[in-house]
């Protein structure tokens, strides 16, 4: 049996990152590679295509009402779906209380010293949007996922936060040997979306990964809790996604380390696509009533 | 070179400042250019002590400081006996300061006083995880379940409390509402917040003011005023120092209503706006109090120090000297009445200590305060510093320390061994941690927290007390044996 | 006046005389706005019912008196065991002073540590800073031999990883490349004090066995006919491990002890302070991987570090804090099964010795009631101890002792009958215990210097075994392991037993008719 490999995708929140981990994870699946996914979002709706249900029973919840995590088994904990993926969630509080990151790095622990990694090929870790404080960066840590993929679109903040994560990648990647595998651009059908996720990935030190069209068939499979590879296998949306579990197969050994680059540097990036309009210096921190524009709605 | 070879006061500032060049020599140059404003000593007519104060410890000096719970749970809260004091957190802090400070009271404990017991939200990971106000909320009702007497609550937060975001205040209003206005105190005395012990005093202090003192606006008082009410501020009634001195002033015909904080009450916290002067021990944990009562209430505050005859009479006099002619003759009588016994106390065991060397590092006010107390017993102090003193700590120090004296802030575990190898002094003064280090080293030491499981130190009973303790620590037999008879 | 220069009072009878008296009246009266006596008497009369203990009992939230401290203790207490060896803590710096005073308090020595100073900064951006510089300034400032880092709540809590800062803290030459520098996270709101000492034992051992954290080749196995000695968090540890070495010695085995902190914990007063002092040397930790079999004397202080060593190999036995004869047996017939070497005919000796004085005292135990609290292992070698004695234990209570630990101890009653009559409660704390003092008294009550409290308030005499004992002194010099512990152990037991016979019979013309000078 090949060694165990450990992936991540991180991205924005609201990019598509759980329906792209999903399907690509589900059409793995297709090609016989045994699959775990750990959701490490609050909301735990990492592996809900998977099950074709949202994970009630998350690790944390389940904790808080035992007592302690020494109090769980692993069967308690992991479900199993489509294709026999294995599916767990971290879950965590409410938004606005506690510290879900923390409660990220009790779920890791918990899989790791109950043998959940076990007789699997495939380990991946669905993370919250950014990285957001010391917790949500323990799946990149030494000896937790080697390679990260993040997904982004064409849309500025996408792109922000896709630098942002890979700002994290770098600070762990010396010391960890974690890499970036590639970038996952998610149609957003925004301006020259292509060239920019190309050249953003160029300016990161690692590769567009795969261009994922955008297609309604997504939405119809998500509303029956579905991944696509399920919903519409012969779909065109299904072969994609196909394509892009092969590529991430493939791409074992060849993540790069990262170089983010400045705030200033992404924005000459948008520019340069005709993104983002250059702006006089002089017109910097002025209300548009000063520079006579028409309030635009 | 120790102090019997030098002998002039600039041979000592000489080997005080190649001193302190020596012991910078060992640390990276970063620390050392850091450290090097902590370390001077005094020279004569300057404002202040020459040390920068009140900095952030540098990260694996080994610093002796603590951490604003301890500051404010440990030294300001804690003794209030008659409330229950959350450790609110992982089991740890409250294990740790559990009892240990010997914040002496009277009462039942366990039923209508609370002192000595370590009242903990014993945080799991689940609290860290979901947040611990529902917890917290929880803990309160059993409190008042199980210790009905109680007559307040204060949460002294732990450091996660801040980092996950609980809402404290929120969960202490509606539980004071739930239970017909019951004094409910949250604390945001997180151990990361600030430099030392320090802010934790100033929070608490903040938390009182706003928590305490507020609350009581437009209440009718518990009892008829006089003219001579008076409030020790900042005596925590270690060992029963502030017994000591209660004693005192209540002979010289003052009425004390109230005792911040040891075998204090929070119907005595709720009394002193009533004072008509707040009396200040410990300056360094309670000025801001004592600030906000002139400022709100228009009630003056005076320092005093009770270690040791001298200070305690110049102290009576100045604490008189806001009061009438009656009082003001009470207080020579006072005096007068303790004089044979300071006398007899000074013969007994100045001959033993004349000309005995101390060294200093405690915590905000002890490094000056007891000086006039060894000097009283003919000692000399040849170096002081302090734990978590500020900068109006080092100019009241300029007071009473001698042209030339060792000053070191913050010191470390290193500096103080390697200053106290140098010096050779024939007594050092600090706390638990450091006790040993130099007792091993055959130095005499005395802990200047607890008084080393003794006390009272104030007043003139404690003085006798604090006499006798240095002459065995001093003149203990057992450092004569240190050195083996055959070891060369 | 009260004070008296030629007959200087101390604070126990300086305040009982009749000025402060008055004084403390007065104070109460008119400023304390005390509880009406009717109603203290009536509440004080109300903690000790069958009420109050099922009000107390249904207690969730609330924690009261624990006989527990927090992880990081015991990472500081299993790291100074090793040579030359200085813990960091990273996280913030009160924590630090308080695991200091708390050891010194107890073993009346120094205790180094260092921290690496937290605050608000670092709160938010994360302790790497911190990290950097405290290990250079250790380093250059205490010369150890061997950092062994372990976390507080806070670094905890805002997810500091201890692997990636020390390796980028080399990097930045805070130390040099090949220096050890172990570490474990240690979070406070996880286990207890022997969760921590535990998960340190367990990092040191992966950092020299398993490659110092993937910067070394993996040490390979070569199996000797070492033993290696895990002592667990325990506060005796200065004579238990020195008798543990003589008793080693005596069966002619050699041994390992992993994590020895007896020396570093008793260092003479001869005008050097010794900062460091013996300890497990790291040459020795290392080699520790030959070994034949590890043995922990403590199970709850060993569950994560157990499977680890059992993982390369080795043997695993795990005793639980063995007191008294059958547990010494066990320890002694452990060692000389994986050696294949004879209980020494001095060791025999010694075992007779004790089997002797419990015969000869065993008339003024048998039948007695106890309560025992503190920490899981304690609590059943205690126990197993009391019951060969032919006492009666009836109140079982470990404040970090769980489910598992809990059936444990009732099958050990078990197997007795004298322990029929006895219940065991994991995860309560002291105030659970003064209730059970009153509603099913015992005659002693065996626990640390807290359990003053419960004897004052209950009236059950407090045999101080345990840790913390702050207020008796050197204690902790005496070994409560092998057949020599067992005698120290029942001496402690029956001087209490003597005591307590004594004050009862002592008033004239009363009850002095038992006071005999013959027992």
């Amino acid at each position: 049996m090949a060694a165990l490999r450990q992936i991540a995708f991180y991205g924005k929140g609201g990019i598509g990152k759980s329906t792209t981990s999903q399907n690509t994870l589900a059409a793995l699946a297709e090609m016989g590679q045994k699959i775990l996914i750990v959701g490490c979002d609050p909301k735990a709706d990492s592996t809900r295509l998977i099950l074709h249900q949202k994970a009630q029973d998350t690790i944390l919840s389940l904790a808080a009402e035992a007592g302690s995590v020494e109090d769980l088994e692993l069967e308690d904990v992991m479900k199993v779906g489509f294709n026999d993926i294995r599916c767990v969630e971290s879950g965590g509080p409410e938004p606005g209380v506690g510290c879900a990151g923390r409660g990220v790095i009790t779920s890791i622990n918990f899989l790791e010293e109950n043998g959940a990694y076990e007789g699997v090929d495939y380990v991946s870790y669905d993370v919250l949007g950014d990285v957001v404080c010391g917790g949500f960066a323990m799946p990149i840590r030494e000896n937790k996922a080697q390679e990260i993929y993040i997904v982004m679109s064409g849309e500025m903040m996408a792109m922000y936060a896709a630098n942002n994560i890979s700002k994290g990648i770098l600070k762990y990647a010396n010391s960890g040997g974690v890499r970036l595998g590639g970038l996952v651009c998610n149609e957003r059908q925004t301006d020259k979306e292509y060239e920019l996720a190309e050249s953003l990935a160029g300016k990161l030190g690692t590769k567009l990964i795969y261009f994922v069209p955008r297609d309604n068939i997504v939405q119809h499979a998500e509303l029956r809790r579905m991944t696509c590879i399920e919903f519409a296998p012969e779909s065109k949306q299904a072969e994609h996604y196909r394509n892009l579990a092969t590529k991430i197969h493939a791409n074992v050994g060849n993540g790069t380390i990262p170089t983010p680059i400045t705030m200033d540097e992404l924005e000459d990036l948008l520019m340069e696509h005709g993104i983002m309009k250059a702006v006089d210096e002089s017109e910097i921190g002025k209300k548009a009533s000063e520079l006579g524009l028409t309030a635009v709605a | 070179m120790s102090v019997a070879v030098a002998e002039t006061v600039a041979e000592i500032k000489a080997r005080n400042k190649e001193l302190v060049q020596e012991v910078l020599k060992t640390y990276p140059e970063k620390t050392a250019k850091r450290r090097a404003k902590h370390l001077g000593l005094y020279e004569e007519g300057k404002p202040d002590c020459g040390v920068k104060s009140n900095i952030k410890s540098i990260p694996g000096v080994m610093t002796i400081r603590g951490c604003a719970y301890a500051g404010s749970k440990g030294v300001v809260w804690g003794p209030i006996k008659d409330m229950i004091h959350i450790s609110h957190g992982p089991v740890g802090c409250g294990q740790y300061s559990w009892a240990s400070r010997r914040n002496y009271y009277i009462g039942t404990t366990g039923v209508d006083t609370f002192g000595t017991m370590q009242f903990t939200s014993d945080f799991q990971e689940k609290d860290i995880v979901f947040g611990g106000d529902k917890k917290l909320a929880k803990i309160i009702d059993e409190i008042e379940v199980l210790f009905p007497l109680n007559k307040g609550i204060s949460v002294q937060s732990e450091c996660p409390i801040g980092l996950i975001g609980d809402d404290i205040e929120a969960v202490s209003k509606a539980k004071t509402k739930e239970y017909a206005g019951k004094t409910i105190v949250p604390v945001r005395c997180e151990g990361f917040r600030g430099v030392s012990q320090s802010l934790g005093h100033h929070i608490a202090n903040d938390a009182i003011r706003d928590w305490v003192f507020d609350k009581m606006e437009g209440k009718p008082a518990r009892f008829e005023s006089t003219p001579y009410d008076v409030a020790i501020i900042g005596d925590y009634n270690i060992g029963g120092d502030a017994w000591s001195s209660r004693i005192l002033l209540e002979e010289m015909g003052l009425r004390v209503v109230a005792q911040w904080s040891g075998d204090g009450t929070i119907a005595e916290l709720e009394a002193t706006p009533r004072a008509k002067l707040n009396v200040l021990h410990c300056y360094r944990s309670m000025n801001y109090i004592s600030r906000h009562m002139e400022e709100k209430y228009g009630t003056p505050w005076v320092e005093y120090n009770f270690f040791g005859p001298s200070k305690i009479a110049e102290s009576l006099r100045k604490i008189a000297s806001h009061f009438d002619e009656t009082i003001k003759e009470n207080a020579e009588k006072v005096i007068a009445k303790y004089q044979a016994l300071c006398d007899a106390v000074i013969a007994k065991y100045r001959p033993r200590l004349e000309g005995k060397t101390v060294m200093l590092y405690v915590g905000g006010l002890r490094p000056r305060h007891v000086i006039g107390a060894y000097e009283d017993l003919g000692m000399e102090i040849v170096g002081t510093g302090y734990e978590f003193g500020h900068n109006d700590d080092y100019q009241r120090t300029t007071h009473y320390v001698k042209d030339g004296t060792l000053i070191y802030d913050d010191v470390t575990g290193y500096e103080f061994e390697k200053f106290v190898e140098k010096v050779q002094p024939d007594l050092v003064g600090s706390g638990i941690k450091e006790k040993y280090v130099f007792q091993k080293m055959g130095v005499p030491f005395r802990q200047m927290h607890s008084w080393d499981y003794s006390g009272p130190y104030h007043g003139y009973d404690g003085f006798a007390i604090f006499a006798r303790d240095m002459d065995m620590a001093i003149n203990s037999p057992v450092w004569k044996m240190t050195k083996a008879p055959w070891a060369a | 006046m009260p004070q008296n220069a030629d007959n200087v009072l101390d604070h126990f009878n300086l305040f009982r005389q009749p000025e402060y008296k008055e004084m403390f009246e007065n104070k109460k009266k008119n400023f304390e706005n005390p509880i009406a006596d009717a109603e203290l008497e009536r509440v004080r009369e109300w903690t000790k019912t069958e009420e109050y203990r099922e009000k107390n009992f249904a207690r969730e939230a609330l924690t009261v008196n624990p006989a527990k401290a927090c992880q990081p203790l015991g990472a500081v207490f299993a790291a100074v065991g090793f040579e030359s060896t200085i813990p960091f803590v990273h996280g913030s710096q009160g924590c630090v002073a308080y695991y200091r005073s708390h050891f010194s308090r107890h073993f009346k020595e120094p205790t180094s540590c260092v921290s690496s100073s937290m605050t608000e900064d670092a709160a938010v951006f994360g302790g790497l800073n911190n990290m950097i510089d405290g290990l250079a300034n250790t380093y250059n400032m205490y010369k150890p031999k061997m950092i062994a880092v372990s976390t507080t709540c806070m670094a905890e809590v805002i997810g500091d990883d201890l692997n990636a800062f020390i390796k980028t803290s080399k990097e930045k030459g805070s130390v040099p490349q090949e220096f050890d520098v172990p570490f474990a996270h240690t979070p406070a709101f996880v286990g207890s004090h022997i969760t921590g000492y535990d998960n340190v034992m367990k990092g040191v051992i992966e950092h020299f066995w398993d490659g110092k954290a993937g910067t070394a080749p993996k040490l390979e196995r070569v199996p000797n006919e070492k033993i290696n000695f895990l002592g667990g968090f325990d506060g005796y540890t200065v004579g238990n491990l020195r008798e543990v070495k003589r008793i080693f010695n005596s069966m002619g085995v050699e041994y390992t002890i992993l994590g020895d902190n007896s020396d570093v914990w008793d260092t003479p007063t001869d005008g050097e302070f010794r900062m460091y002092d013996g300890g497990t040397t790291l040459e020795e930790a290392a080699n520790a991987i030959h070994a034949k079999a590890t043995i922990s004397m403590q199970q709850y202080c060993t569950e994560k570090t157990l499977p680890v060593i059992a993982a390369h190999g080795q043997e695993t036995v795990a005793l639980n804090h063995p007191i008294g004869v059958k547990g010494t047996d066990e320890f002694l017939m452990a060692i000389s099964r994986i050696s294949g070497k004879p209980v020494s005919a001095e060791l025999t000796k010694e075992r007779g010795r004790l089997v002797d004085a419990m015969a000869d005292s065993a008339a003024h135990i048998h039948g007695k009631k106890f309560a025992i609290y503190g920490d899981p292992d304690l609590c059943l070698g205690l126990t197993s101890f009391l019951l060969e004695l032919g006492a009666e234990p009836t109140t079982i209570l470990s404040t970090n002792g769980g489910k598992a630990w809990q059936e444990k101890t009732e099958k050990l009653l078990a197997s007795s009958p004298f322990g029929k009559n006895c219940h065991v409660y994991a995860g309560k704390d002291l105030w659970h215990m003064r209730s059970l003092l009153f509603t099913d008294p015992v005659d002693f009550l065996i626990g640390n210097t807290y359990g003053k409290y419960l004897e004052r308030d209950t009236g059950t005499p407090l045999i101080r075994i345990g840790f913390p004992i702050f207020d008796r002194h050197h204690y902790h010099r005496y070994p409560v392991w092998g057949y020599q512990g067992g005698m120290n152990v029942l001496v402690w037991i029956l001087d209490k037993i003597f005591d307590e016979i004594d004050r009862n019979t002592n008033v004239v013309a009363k009850s002095d008719y038992s006071f005999d000078i013959i027992r």
